[in-house]
């Protein structure tokens, strides 16, 4: 079989960006889960909320351990596997990346530490203060990396000139079209993947044995969190999929699989595109229904793919990727509010639930997670064949490396992330079974 | 020196087109220096884990625990601030090292992730994560040296350039086992200090194999550099340099032989200063060769520099890190010369 290095550069590139994706939300929303637990606990004095944040925190600082071992992958290959992306997009992308790098320096230096190991060695306050710092941290590292990710949608703010990006408005580059609703699917994608993880691992337990006061704690948190996340997450999903279709039309086009430019199309809701005959086989279309997609009511016209001459995403991967988070997102708000209003007047007490929607919350699990994954790959394949929406191609920045050096890197790299995935996994069960026992590090008194 | 090379470029030296790229430059010289002596040491200590009797290694790991956190951030802020400074040196150099750079980081994540999951592991698993811990600091040595390898053969591919970066990457374990087995001879006393000591000593004459290999080869490959380095002007710094090093790799072993021995234990911090000096030299004695070039002959470092505006901003970023970096440096490393303290 003969893969060529753009493809391979691509599956590696997508495979190192999946696993932060995984683990990165729920990272971020537990902070923020574990700073409440710890005012709840400040505030109602009680000892069921210590509890439960002696047992999240653990949690947290495994997926924590993943996700900046997890992005250290991704910087590496943005420079050696997208070798020419800097000389373009150096001008923008240098100092976004630099303060990303600088942010996490920070609130790992100075308050990760403490928050992680100095409980019993600072006060209370100061310990709930560097939980707040942590979680404000980790938003300040995200906010430059989405960012970028926002600009290479939609380049505001900089003209291309002479083979390179120059910046003449900081704040129209920060500020870009696509910031707002990434910001917004990626807050709340973290808040499902916690709130998820939380509900999930809570009814696992619940299956195997009587939950203790703090698990019901944290369950009911969790239930009321996702509740109001899957809520939220309709309009900022529809907002986005606005500025896709302004900024970038091949994308939507390539979602709603319409192949060719003509009257308003119906919408595809499912089918099995064919990019070599341009139609899409077994569909089920709504009438008119494109205008969910808002690009008749900005650009007052239908572009099919046709007008793109194949400088469009691989329609395929785009349109079942976008169907299957379409789905989970339904599967994970059903799922959500009927927990929510089964248990909402009997205490948030999980064993209310029957073993088999116990069953179902448990293997949802990863959904919130999931979601983050499918969001990144839609993203990803959404940007091709671009680096840069619509200047810089993916082929022209590709590095020297040769296939076989990728194929090697790529098999290592898989190896990698199924270990420390397995390693997650079994050491997360293993808590959520026997509990956890607080660790401590030589030289660090706590 | 400095005069002449602004007028080369028609700048005037006092302008932030030609200072902020040597400012960086400066900088990013002390992150890769820190980073090679601190993580350095962290790396030693992971590969000797193979070498240490097994009642001996979760000693070894506890031994690093209150420098990890600073340790392993080195590599982080140095490539942040060189795509933050040099964005157009940066693609064209991480490129070419992508098969090196790529060991390299699948080490540095073993080594982050293994550490750190070893402590909260159960009690039977945690000597995987301990195999995880030293897989990943052998890995993370050779891709370093493999890289260097091919920095100082200017990127050339035909084969006997390849050879020549294995047998730099495998110079480099060497060198960090030297540092490793340094500062643990600095830091415990008793049967692990010997011990220590005969590594340090098998280890030693790879590094001063591998560190005039690269000399050598660097002023062989490169005309411009044999100059630099041979001419009256700068004779004397040569002739120093060479002194120096071979000064402190004799100094090194005679020390390490007389610990093996039982004796010479009030000069049981030498070696790991000596070490840090052999570093020095060989990181400073690079960049002068390198000087002015990111890629030889190719590449200036205001070549690949980002626009002056853009260098401000990175400034700023640069401002609010040092202090916090200073500061937390200062807390971290504040007895990384002392003995071990069993604390607790």
């Amino acid at each position: 079989m003969d893969i060529s290095p753009l493809q391979l550069a691509r599956i590696q590139f997508t495979g190192s960006a999946s696993f932060l994706a995984f683990f990165l939300p729920m990272t971020l929303a537990l902070a923020w889960v574990l700073l409440f637990f710890k005012w709840r606990a400040r505030v109602t004095r009680d000892p069921g909320w210590t509890a439960a944040y002696r047992f999240w925190v653990r949690v947290y600082a495994l997926a924590f351990v993943l996700t900046l071992a997890g992005s250290v992958p991704l910087l590496f290959q943005l420079g050696s596997l997208w070798a020419g992306l800097m000389d373009k997009i150096g001008n923008v992308a240098g100092p976004l990346i630099g303060y990303a790098v600088l942010s996490v320096f920070i609130f790992k230096s100075c308050f990760l530490g403490v928050m992680l190991f100095g409980q019993r060695r600072v006060s209370p306050a100061v310990h709930t203060f560097s939980i707040f710092m942590v979680a404000i941290g980790q938003m300040a590292a995200v906010f430059w990396v989405v960012v970028l990710q926002s600009w290479l949608e939609t380049p505001t703010g900089a003209r291309f000139f002479d083979g390179r990006y120059q910046v003449f408005d900081w704040p129209a580059v920060v500020f870009n079209p696509a910031l707002g609703w990434q910001l917004g699917l990626f807050a709340l994608t973290s808040a499902l993947a916690a709130a998820f993880l939380i509900m999930g691992v809570t009814a696992w337990q619940a299956l195997r044995r009587p939950l203790d006061h703090a698990e019901k704690l944290a369950f009911k948190a969790a239930v009321v969190l996702g509740a109001l996340a899957v809520v939220l997450q309709v309009p900022v999903g529809v907002g986005s999929a606005r500025v896709t279709a302004l900024h970038q039309p091949a994308k939507a086009a390539a979602v709603a699989a319409y192949w060719e430019t003509g009257a308003q199309p119906s919408f595809t809701l499912w089918g099995i595109p064919d990019s070599r005959q341009k139609r899409t086989r077994h569909d089920v279309t709504v009438a008119h229904g494109s205008t969910l997609l808002g690009q008749d009511a900005i650009t007052g016209q239908f572009q099919g793919l046709d007008t793109y001459s194949g400088m469009h995403p691989p329609v395929g991967p785009i349109f079942f990727t976008v169907r299957v988070a379409v789905l989970l997102a339904i599967v994970m708000g059903l799922t959500a509010w009927v927990v929510f209003l089964r248990v909402r007047n009997r205490g948030f007490d999980p064993s209310v639930l029957s073993r088999a929607s116990l069953r179902g919350v448990s293997l949802l699990m990863f959904a919130g997670s999931l979601s983050g994954v499918l969001h990144t790959w839609i993203y990803l394949f959404g940007m091709q064949p671009y680096a840069v929406n619509g200047t810089v191609t993916q082929t022209e920045i590709l590095g020297p490396a040769a296939s076989g050096s990728l194929a090697l890197a790529l098999t290592s790299y898989t190896a990698l992330y199924v270990l420390l995935i397995v390693a997650f996994l079994a050491m997360l069960f293993h808590a959520a079974r026997y509990g956890v026992i607080p660790v401590r590090k030589v030289g660090r008194a706590a | 020196m400095i005069a002449t090379l602004a007028a080369s470029m028609g700048l005037n030296p006092g302008d932030a087109a030609f200072w902020m790229p040597l400012a960086f430059m400066g900088m990013l010289f002390l992150l890769v220096l820190a980073g090679t002596v601190f993580d350095g040491f962290d790396i030693g200590v992971g590969i000797l884990l193979a070498w240490a009797p097994a009642e001996e290694r979760g000693r070894m790991m506890n031994l690093l625990s209150p420098w990890r956190d600073a340790n392993e951030f080195w590599l982080l802020l140095g490539v942040g601030l060189f795509v933050a400074a040099f964005p157009f040196g940066w693609g064209a150099v991480l490129g070419q090292l992508y098969g090196p750079l790529t060991a390299m980081v699948i080490g540095t994540v073993l080594r982050s992730a293994c550490f750190e999951l070893r402590i909260r592991a159960r009690t039977e698993h945690k000597s995987w994560w301990l195999w995880g811990f030293w897989a990943g600091s052998v890995l993370t040595a050779f891709g370093q040296g493999m890289a260097l390898g091919r920095i100082v053969t200017g990127y050339q591919t035909v084969a006997g350039y390849g050879w020549f970066a294995v047998f730099v990457g495998f110079c480099a374990v060497a060198t960090y086992v030297l540092l490793g087995s340094s500062w643990v001879i600095m830091r415990v006393r008793g049967a692990l200090q010997q011990r220590a000591a005969n590594w340090g000593r098998h280890a030693v004459r790879w590094t001063a194999a591998g560190m005039i290999a690269i000399a050598v080869t660097l002023g062989l490959a490169n005309a411009g550099i044999f100059y630099k380095w041979s001419n009256l002007a700068h004779i004397g710094v040569a002739i120093s340099t060479w002194v120096l090093l071979l000064g402190c790799f004799v100094a090194i072993e005679m020390i390490l032989t007389r610990i093996v021995a039982g004796r010479a234990r009030s000069l049981r911090a030498a070696p790991f200063l000596l070490c840090i000096c052999l570093l020095a030299l060989m990181v400073g004695a690079l960049a002068f060769s390198l000087f002015p070039y990111l890629i030889l002959d190719d590449l200036t470092l205001w070549d690949a520099a980002a626009n002056t505006d853009v260098l401000r901003l990175v400034l700023v970023g640069v401002g609010v890190a040092v202090p916090v970096m200073l500061v937390f440096n200062l807390l971290a490393y504040r007895s990384v010369f002392s003995d071990e303290v069993l604390r607790n």
